[in-house]
């Protein structure tokens, strides 16, 4: 089978092992990481211009998790759209919604990293125009709306990292060296929170470009229809009367 | 009345400093706190708000309208108690459990502050019986909750459960918010009303205020 395959960068490494080992031809097209920090709506636009752009092929895989309801309203064309039943990125990394649920709840406060995070979507900011100024320095704050209000600004901005513990490192088994890993370590060190490291799994993003959708793992749009968030334990769902 | 255009344009353009200042000055020249804050800080707050909504303004100069609100705003409040005025209306307002998100939770603090409400932020990661003691001790009016990622979206639904559960669902009207929230979302987990940004949070929760 031929498939279309749309993923967010910061599945870059992971998805090119998973693509090179598919027993179907699959295309891939990485779209910015930066698109997530235009907000649901805009990213919904984005995809499904990409959706409607795809060649002839047998299926239009997502890779891309609900991502803040990114997903919320794209609709199939003339393939069927699959996407995986997650919240986001963190639990496609760890490899199912259970470990994800599970290492939520038991790790309160944690800050995750990846390769993708780590090296991909520098320079977000002209995409987001300004949205999202989270990871906008101080310098350039106080560029823009001088001394005091820039480090006000600057101090909003970066209040978060107080409420956060834990910085995990999600290691997929596919880094050439420990260069990640010190990365993250270095950037737990420079916020003060605890590092810690996670064995990832690649199964999910597998069996995604491997054309294994079982029900409980993965949504498979009609031609036609549309997908919505259902705000339940299914994550995704189709819109009703839409296939 | 003098002309204090002065602190509606400090407001709108951000400037702390000026707005604080600013009412100190009407204060002494003996203006009263109600007809300034009507005339002047509500119609800038207003003006910022639209500026917002068309894209001219982003989080940060809401922020910064906020703060300089804020700063005309604190000389002026022992004026209003000493007056009898009563503020528009007693809001909670979290972070639900689970999410430490906190930007969007307090940009729209500040407004609805700005916008005359008195109110209670109990911060981010916020247990619901955190906000079931907060609505029984002050006896606020608004239930104001926020959750920025879907995983956490259900923290809303189990916070609304709890303020039934515990008996103050009635007293309370619920509003709801943060990225992934929609109006769908807030008709599902029974919420009074659903806001898709922070300046139209303060409008919301005049309307819910409005309909007792």
């Amino acid at each position: 089978m031929r498939f279309q395959l749309i993923s967010c960068e910061v599945l870059f490494r992971e998805m090119c092992d998973a693509v090179a080992r598919s027993p179907h031809q699959v295309d891939v097209q990485f779209l910015s990481k930066g698109l997530h920090d235009l907000g649901g709506k805009a990213m919904r636009l984005e995809l499904q211009k990409r959706i409607d752009g795809a060649g002839p092929c047998d299926a239009v895989l997502m890779g891309y998790a609900l991502c803040g309801n990114g997903l919320h309203g794209l609709t199939a064309r003339n393939a069927p759209l699959v996407a995986p039943r997650a919240h986001d990125c963190i639990a496609l990394l760890m490899g199912s919604r259970e470990s994800y649920a599970q290492y939520f709840e038991e790790n309160p406060g944690t800050y995750f990293r990846s390769t993708g995070w780590l090296e991909r979507g520098k320079g977000l900011q002209q995409l987001s125009m300004g949205k999202n100024p989270v990871g906008t320095t101080l310098s350039e704050l106080i560029e823009r709306y001088g001394e005091e209000n820039g480090r006000y600004l600057f101090d909003e901005f970066t209040r978060y990292q107080q409420h956060y513990r834990q910085l995990t490192y999600i290691e997929s088994g596919l880094e050439p060296d420990a260069s990640f890993e010190r990365q993250a370590r270095g950037e737990a060190e420079e916020k003060g929170w605890a590092f810690s490291k996670l064995r990832g799994s690649l199964h999910w993003l597998r069996q995604l470009v491997n054309g294994d959708w079982p029900e409980a793992d993965f949504l498979v749009v009609p031609p036609g229809g549309t997908m919505v968030a259902s705000f339940d334990e299914r994550i995704i769902r189709i819109e009703e009367n839409t296939a | 009345m003098a002309d204090w255009d002065r602190l509606r344009q400090a407001i709108i353009g951000g400037d702390a400093k000026t707005a604080g200042a600013v009412a100190h000055e009407a204060i002494a020249a003996g203006e009263e706190a109600l007809p300034l804050i009507q005339k002047y800080m509500v119609p800038a707050m207003d003006e910022v708000g639209r500026l917002y909504e068309c894209e001219e303004y982003f989080v940060p100069e809401l922020l910064l309208s906020a703060r300089a609100m804020k700063a005309a705003l604190d000389p002026l409040r022992p004026l209003l108690a000493a007056s009898g005025a009563k503020p528009a209306g007693k809001v909670v307002i979290g972070t639900v459990k689970g999410d430490l998100h906190d930007i969007g939770k307090n940009l729209v603090a500040s407004l609805l502050e700005g916008g005359g409400f008195e109110v209670i932020d109990l911060g981010a990661d916020v247990a619901p019986q955190k906000f079931i003691d907060a609505v029984e001790t002050t006896g606020a009016n608004i239930v104001a909750l926020s959750a920025l990622l879907t995983v956490t979206m259900p923290s809303i639904k189990t916070t609304i459960e709890a303020l039934k559960a515990a008996g103050v669902r009635d007293r309370v009207k619920v509003m709801v918010g943060g990225a992934p929230v929609t109006q769908q979302f807030a008709d599902q987990v029974g919420a009074d009303a659903y806001s898709e940004s922070a300046t139209s949070a303060v409008t919301a929760a005049r309307r819910l205020v409005a309909a007792g």
